[in-house]
């Protein structure tokens, strides 16, 4: 019964999300879980690219940022109604990922790497520098969709904003999975000359997922625009951003659906709670790396398929016939029965 | 229209800090040819390196160009840990995205260690020489500057020679061009490209000391450096030494003359434009062999 059990945690998982502001004991701590709520959303929007098809982006914190001064902007300068101009932003982010995946995924994995964290210097740089646009390192203060609410009630409101696109996003990932398009996705991940051998056209489907992936991703970045009400150049095109989610998503598990958010809660509460503990030192930086380390050597696949791998051998189940393996997997299996003898 | 000699000047200025990047390029470009590894710390181990040579400067007083006797046999050896104990470890196929995360996270820590140990403060190491200088047709060259492109020169045209000239750089040309082949002849692959990585950090460890002599350093500058250098890896075309140099004297020059309209924070974005210009009309790069093709 493997559907009703899935259906059953996925209600649990609903529940615990959605009571979480009743029981947060106050708006603080109601504010740290709306961070982690961005987190997720962010990392699940980055899996669109990283774990489709494998190609690693650094500078998804830079398309975040775009849609936070992009709808920001709009409100202040063009004076649209703020959820309109969070729309219009992440479109307009859509639209320019367009031209940078023309550059970025032409070819192979290396130059789309380099591509990525280069978006993020170069746009650090511009919002710095063009300081009669962009406030520059004053700072935008970005204007509250509802000027009414008590803070408590703002952190409320937009917790359930950014649970509803959490859920958006999760949606749009768990379609694609299933989907001829995400076949061709994963064929990509797996082997892309097979795939491109084989008929798929890759170039089109990695720079459509790019462009969905920079869409999510600017929703996110503008919606915790409207939330803060306050951009910093430095913290919105921040490369450590983009390592972040990168890091969530690992150590979560990019082939699982709900891996990026499994690692936005466990990475992004533990972020919280150690900036509340000791602030902002160079040692979170240092953490962060050795935490990257680890999960690049010791669990590429992260730590939920441990868990579950872990969990099928407990309980004994018979493996079914078809199952997935990467051709990773296939490789290590085989180079082992070749060495045996 | 600016006068003759500052155009001289910031010719001159290009082509100095052109050979700065060329050497740096130079590192980026062995480690790509030898695992197709994208080395993200290179520029972190750069800063370091301007940070010992500062660090042995103010403490013990030597000349920051003597801390090279101790950094560059330093970073050789971190060179090949980084890519026997590391790199090597990752599984092949999804080697050349792991080898990014897991060069970033040590550039991370190194990032974050500076800042613990020496603070975010900027540090620059005062010379009894550093603020000399000497004119040439009205223009003004510090010899600090010079110091360090004579530096740069000298290391690249060690490594010239070095690869084309001993044993060792056959071996480690032949296992960039082909590593199977190289084996069946014999080269033992495994322990030429650990050597080949201490090679690439070596050449950070006397980029930075050049760099110590006239910049002022913090911890975070390591970014300023790799976006540059990536770009210029990638204009002059992935795994090509003499495509990186090249690439990297064109853009400092451009960069250089560009600072006279601009200023220095615009004149950056040069790089940037390069980059997106080449992956979109010639991703293959300017002056790039066969491996580009595929990355």
């Amino acid at each position: 019964m493997p559907s009703v059990s899935k259906g059953i945690g996925l209600l649990v998982l609903a529940a615990a999300v959605l009571s979480f502001p009743a029981l947060a004991p106050n708006p603080y701590i109601l504010s740290a879980g709306i961070v982690v709520l961005n987190y997720a959303v962010l990392s699940t929007s980055w899996n669109f690219v990283g774990g489709f098809t494998g190609y690693i982006s650094l500078g998804h914190g830079a398309l975040a940022g775009l849609g936070g001064y992009g709808t920001a902007l709009l409100v202040t300068r063009a004076g649209l109604p703020s959820f309109v101009a969070l729309a219009v932003a992440a479109l307009c982010v859509a639209a320019l990922a367009v031209p940078i995946g023309l550059a970025a995924l032409r070819v192979r994995g290396a130059s789309f790497v380099i591509v990525s964290i280069a978006l993020v210097l170069i746009l650090l740089l511009v919002f710095q520098s063009w300081a009669s646009v962009t406030g520059g390192s004053r700072g935008l203060v970005v204007p509250r969709p509802f000027p009414g609410l008590l803070r408590p009630e703002h952190h409320r409101v937009f917790y359930y904003l950014f649970a509803g696109l959490l859920a958006l996003a999760l949606l749009a990932w768990w379609v694609i999975d299933r989907s001829r398009f995400g076949l061709g996705l994963k064929a990509i991940r797996e082997d892309e000359d097979k795939a491109e051998s084989l008929g798929t056209p890759t170039f089109t489907y990695k720079l459509i997922v790019f462009v969905v992936s920079a869409g999510f991703t600017a929703l996110a970045g503008g919606l915790y625009a409207l939330w803060f009400g306050d951009l910093d150049p430095v913290f919105q095109f921040s490369i450590l951003t983009g390592s972040y989610l990168v890091l969530m998503a690992l150590l979560g598990g990019v082939r699982n659906l709900f891996g990026p958010l499994a690692g936005a809660l466990i990475v992004g509460t533990a972020l919280e709670y150690f900036k509340g503990q000791f602030g902002n030192t160079p040692l979170h930086l240092v953490a962060t790396g050795i935490l990257l380390g680890l999960v690049v050597m010791f669990m590429p696949d992260g730590v939920l398929p441990a868990i579950t791998g872990r969990w099928q051998r407990l309980r004994k189940t018979p493996e079914s016939s078809i199952r997935e393996v990467t051709a990773a997997e296939l490789r290590t299996e085989r180079e082992r029965a070749e060495a045996k003898p | 229209m600016p006068s003759g000699a500052l155009l001289l000047q910031s010719v001159i200025l290009g082509l100095l800090l052109g050979g700065l990047y060329a050497l740096l390029a130079a590192g980026l470009t062995l480690y790509f040819g030898i695992m197709r590894v994208v080395m993200i710390a290179h520029s972190a181990f750069l800063i370091l390196a301007a940070y010992l040579a500062w660090w042995s400067h103010s403490r013990f007083g030597v000349d920051p160009l003597l801390s090279m006797i101790v950094t560059v046999p330093l970073f050789f050896g971190a060179g090949v840990v980084l890519q026997r104990a590391l790199l090597s470890r990752l599984r092949a196929i999804t080697l050349t995205m792991m080898s990014v995360l897991l060069t970033f996270a040590v550039a991370l820590i190194i990032e974050g260690l500076l800042g613990y140990a020496f603070t975010g403060t900027q540090r620059r190491v005062q010379l009894g020489y550093g603020s000399a200088s000497f004119g040439l047709f009205g223009a003004r060259i510090a010899v600090v500057k010079l110091i360090a492109f004579g530096l740069a020169v000298v290391a690249l045209a060690a490594l010239y020679l070095l690869m084309k000239k001993t044993t060792f750089g056959w071996a480690l040309r032949a296992t960039i061009q082909h590593r199977d082949a190289a084996r069946l002849v014999g080269i033992d692959t495994e322990k030429v490209a650990g050597y080949g990585f201490g090679l690439g950090l070596a050449t950070a460890a006397i980029g930075g000391t050049a760099l110590s002599l006239d910049t002022t350093i913090y911890p975070s500058l390591h970014w300023h450096w790799i976006g540059p250098l990536m770009a210029i890896i990638v204009v002059g075309g992935l795994g090509s030494v003499p495509g990186a140099a090249a690439a990297a004297v064109l853009l400092g020059l451009i960069q250089s003359l560009l600072q006279i309209p601009l200023g220095t924070t615009w004149a950056q974005t040069i790089f940037y434009l390069a980059l997106f210009a080449t992956l979109a009309f010639r991703p293959q790069g300017f002056f790039g062999g066969r491996l580009a093709q595929r990355f």
